[in-house]
């Protein structure tokens, strides 16, 4: 394929996940498979620092001490909760350009599209046009999920939920 | 003074047989950047006819056909494209706008013209339009996995267009204006034109003013259901959203995100409260090979 970019999306390969840091949310049972009705290996306690080493579905396989096992991805936040002032509002206040860890995240420090660029731009009308051939019809995208053996579900609206 | 306002309303009413309101919009499309005209000067001179217009205003319904709200959208859109191109890729352009035509399929507008588009932008972003189009930037498509999470971020673009988040935000917007117009006989000026270039200068700055939070949260919730219906593990975007957590939070490319969206953090704790249904469906394909092929990924 002619993406663009070879050279950032090698770095996006397999190793995507490995050694990212995350935090549990809250107190976490170790899983030895990523089931619910699995084993428990140990449990963690809320807030302890652990490895990513894998991730399968709405399971993360980490490493935690000498122990690893899986837990519940949205029982783990990628972010330090202690080093956290606040996602919003900080946007407006910098502009450094942080260079990634590890090489695994290819940040650029790049502000890309803002305010500033939205508000003085002039309307692209043949950019609209390139859409229009991009534009694939309903039928198309039911024989392509179809190739990508993906089934359409019967699946209700969700609640907001028991907790806040 | 009324004779104005009502006519102004009239451009806005959902009865676009009186005022050709498409026309109109791909008039104000045609012309140049449109900024904002909104907030016109502080109302003056408040009589008793005034107070009367104003009212009428407030009591207002403005209605917006679908073909208004695609016309709508059209003209926010090729604003948006003025300030970041289209990435020059018909491969990956096409693969984006299937897996999210399978997706909208799957929501409770199936058949309006949906069409996607990937920026060429650095940032981590994405963004829809009244009407259907939904653009996702580079940067953001590189950082996904696998399709389930590109499925789960365009879902999530497509509830706002299925529940009408822009839309509802650009007539409250269209209210307020029309209002103060009201309030002021001196600048209640306003042709229809300008009309059609004001509700496309109040979505487009919509987009970089964000949202009110709820319908973040709103589209989160709308956004993994529409995954899961497509067959898709309806996890990716909540695994898109903790892989941002990752990036580190100085990247300029996160700045207009956390200034539209609420915290990553809080977006997550709203998944968690709200997905566990889903969780049977976790093991539906997220198709990372098709997605590593379809993208160069080897």
């Amino acid at each position: 394929m002619k993406f663009a970019l070879p050279l950032s999306l090698a770095l996006l390969g397999s190793a995507a996940m490995a050694g990212e840091t995350a935090w549990t949310v809250k107190a976490t049972e170790l899983k030895d498979k990523p089931y619910t009705d699995a084993g428990a290996v140990g449990t963690l306690a809320e807030r302890s620092k652990v490895e990513v080493l894998a991730r399968q579905a709405s399971w993360t396989q980490v490493k935690a001490g000498n122990a690893t096992g899986w837990v519940k991805m949205l029982n783990l936040r990628l972010d330090n909760p202690d080093a956290r002032s606040g996602n919003t509002g900080v946007g407006a206040l910098f502009n450094l350009a942080r260079t990634g860890k590890s090489g695994t995240v290819a940040t650029t420090g790049v502000r890309g599209l803002d305010e500033a660029k939205l508000a003085s731009a002039s309307p692209n009308g043949r950019a609209l046009e390139r859409m229009n051939g991009y534009a694939v019809g309903k039928e198309e995208a039911r024989g392509f999920a179809k190739d990508g053996k993906l089934s359409a579900q019967d699946v209700a609206r969700l609640g907001k939920g028991g907790k806040s | 003074m009324r004779r104005l306002l009502v006519l102004a309303l009239a451009a806005l009413a959902l009865d676009a047989q009186a005022v050709d309101f498409s026309k109109l919009l791909q008039a104000a499309q045609g012309s140049q950047a449109v900024n904002s005209v909104l907030g016109p000067k502080a109302a003056q001179l408040v009589t008793q006819e005034n107070l009367q217009a104003v009212a009428q205003a407030k009591d207002a319904v403005i209605d917006i056909s679908e073909n208004d709200e695609i016309e709508l959208g059209k003209g926010i859109a090729g604003n948006l494209l003025g300030a970041a191109p289209l990435l020059d890729d018909q491969g990956v352009q096409q693969y984006v706008n299937r897996v999210g035509r399978w997706v909208a399929a799957q929501s409770e507008r199936p058949d309006l013209p949906w069409k996607f588009g990937v920026l060429d932008d650095g940032s981590y972003n994405a963004f829809a339009v009244p009407g259907g189009m939904v653009f996702v930037t580079k940067g953001l498509l590189m950082k996904m996995r696998n399709e389930a999470e590109l499925a789960g971020v365009l879902g999530h673009e497509v509830a706002h267009v299925v529940q009408k988040h822009h839309l509802n935000a650009i007539k409250a917007n269209a209210r307020t204006t029309l209002m103060k117009n009201a309030a002021d006989r001196y600048t209640n000026r306003s042709s229809n034109a300008e009309l059609g270039k004001m509700l496309i200068a109040s979505g487009t700055e919509l987009l970089t003013r964000g949202l009110d939070k709820g319908d973040e949260y709103d589209a989160d919730r709308v956004g993994v259901v529409f995954a899961a219906r497509s067959g898709y593990d309806p996890f990716g975007l909540p695994a898109v959203l903790q892989t941002l957590q990752g990036v580190q939070s100085g990247d300029a490319g996160l700045a207009l995100l956390f200034k539209t969206h609420p915290p990553l953090d809080s977006r997550l704790e709203a998944l968690s409260a709200s997905m566990a249904p889903l969780e049977k469906y976790d093991s539906q394909p997220n198709l990372e090979a098709r997605f590593a092929d379809k993208l160069g990924k080897r």
